[in-house]
């Protein structure tokens, strides 16, 4: 056994460890934490695969993205210190059975997919930063763009549907004679 | 390459940046000062909160200070006095920064008191506002290196710095640098006055000490990280190379540090709307006039 596979190995049994870490604990933020060290030990696997770039990608976007996923965990559930005991679980069955099918899913992938022949000479590490260049501007670049134009429109939309329009700002229940007359701008608060 | 000699530059630069902030703060430069409030310190009782998340509170400085080292392991200090020069430095450089906000996070939550958890997430909101004026900015520097290397990107200023040739790339990553650095005036997560310490309120002892350490880790590396992206790096006439950096680094270190004694402290909401509506289209101008400018003024 070599080291990096000793490193390959222990860095794939963390993955599953934080992964399952996710499901065990009742606390928000650790559950939320969790699948970022989850991500982040897949990002260390990139790195002992000498695929410099993309983990060091994945181990810069999974700490952003985790975090605001920890503040959206920590606002919608009723209790997200974990510390009520309280249950936050539902519709286990179906999802057990969509998690069953879709682990079943992914290993015959695994096994059955024509992975391609293995790779004998690895690139520098400055070439590869340059090749995945190569592909996101050349066969992959209409995949990549549609996905950005998709994820920019989507996020246009949550924005115009946060924001209160006009009318709903005004309070409803001052009476019209009492009410300041605010004409010409609005007060944000 | 020995690994000593970038550690020993780290130890010697956090403590000048110590005392850099306290001069910062109090008006009084004294070289002995941050090493007797360390002893303190060291030496005061370490309290914990009742029903603290143990794992958090313990963890949270320690990786602060973690994502502040391997931040400074990609700077360099001269040709060959670096730690690692990574193909990707640049990136790694931001990688590494992105775990203050999981750290400060973390220290915020663990406590299980308010002033903690209200400066934990205050960060985050900070974050969404400067999180891209580090990015972008990065990307310009990165173009006109035609590398990620930060040793690249220091040679690549051989014919012109790039604080000249994209200042307003500098302008936006040293605001995005302040916040990151969480010093006044985006001290959100500690702000002293009105939320009694924030993420550092619940911590003592040993523990506050870590935390300590770790933010002028990190302001010594943005400060490096500035001096390398747009003030040449080492490049410099007369003095040796390790010179300049460190000279640039801690003048670099001394302005962020001075910012606050001008300008109030700015709201996180308030810095988001500028961040968006001001410093994205900006940096994304920044990238589009770098991009006509390496193509027509290749320096």
């Amino acid at each position: 056994m070599t080291v990096p596979l000793i490193f390959l190995t222990f860095f794939g049994a963390a993955a599953l460890w934080f992964a399952i870490v996710v499901f065990r604990t009742h606390s928000m933020v650790r559950s939320a934490l969790a699948l970022l060290f989850s991500q982040t030990a897949v990002g260390a696997m990139f790195l002992v695969m000498q695929a410099e770039f993309l983990g060091v990608l994945q181990i810069m976007m999974m700490a952003t993205e985790m975090s605001v996923m920890a503040i959206f965990m920590v606002m919608f559930m009723m209790d997200p210190g974990g510390l009520g005991e309280m249950e936050m679980t539902h519709q286990k069955k179906r999802s057990l059975w969509a998690g069953g099918i879709g682990f079943a899913a992914a290993l015959a992938l695994a096994w059955a997919g024509n992975w391609g022949p293995e790779a004998t000479v690895i690139p520098q590490a400055a070439r590869q930063t340059e090749l995945l260049g190569i592909e996101l501007l050349g066969r992959s670049m209409f995949i990549f763009e549609s996905a950005g134009l998709t994820i920019l429109t989507a996020m246009i939309a949550a924005t115009m549907v946060a924001i209160a329009p006009e009318k709903a700002k005004q309070p409803k229940t001052v009476p019209q004679k009492t009410a300041p007359q605010h004409k010409g701008h609005s007060h944000d608060h | 390459m020995s690994i000593a000699a970038p550690l020993a530059a780290v130890l010697i630069g956090a403590y000048l940046v110590a005392v850099l902030e306290r001069w910062s703060v109090h008006g009084r430069f004294s070289l002995s000062a941050p090493a007797i409030s360390a002893l303190a310190l060291l030496g005061r009782e370490s309290i914990t909160t009742r029903k603290a998340d143990a794992l958090f509170f313990e963890a949270g400085p320690v990786l602060l200070l973690v994502a502040g080292l391997l931040a400074v392991a990609v700077i360099p200090l001269a040709p060959g006095l670096i730690v690692t020069d990574l193909a990707s430095g640049a990136l790694f450089l931001n990688a590494a920064l992105a775990y203050v906000l999981v750290a400060l996070i973390m220290a915020g939550w663990g406590p299980d008191g308010a002033y903690g958890m209200i400066g934990g997430w205050r960060f985050l909101g900070q974050f969404l506002g400067y999180a891209m004026l580090i990015v972008m900015p990065i990307t310009a520097v990165a173009m006109r290196a035609e590398s990620l290397m930060t040793t690249q990107i220091v040679q690549s200023q051989a014919q012109l710095w790039n604080i000249v040739y994209q200042p307003l790339g500098f302008v936006l990553f040293i605001i995005a640098a302040v916040a990151l650095a969480f010093v006044p005036p985006l001290d959100l997560p500690v702000a002293g006055g009105d939320l009694a310490g924030g993420v550092e309120a619940e911590y003592t002892g040993a523990r506050l000490a870590i935390l300590r350490l770790a933010r002028m880790v990190i302001i010594l590396a943005l400060a490096g990280a500035t001096a390398t992206f747009y003030l040449g790096g080492w490049l410099g006439p007369v003095l040796p190379p390790w010179a300049w950096s460190a000279l640039k680094t801690l003048i670099v270190a001394a302005a962020m540090l001075s910012a606050g004694r001008f300008i109030p402290r700015i709201r996180e909401a308030r810095f988001l709307e500028l961040c968006w509506k001001l410093g994205i289209p900006l940096s994304l101008a920044n990238i589009f006039l770098v991009g006509v400018l390496v193509l027509v003024v290749p320096l």
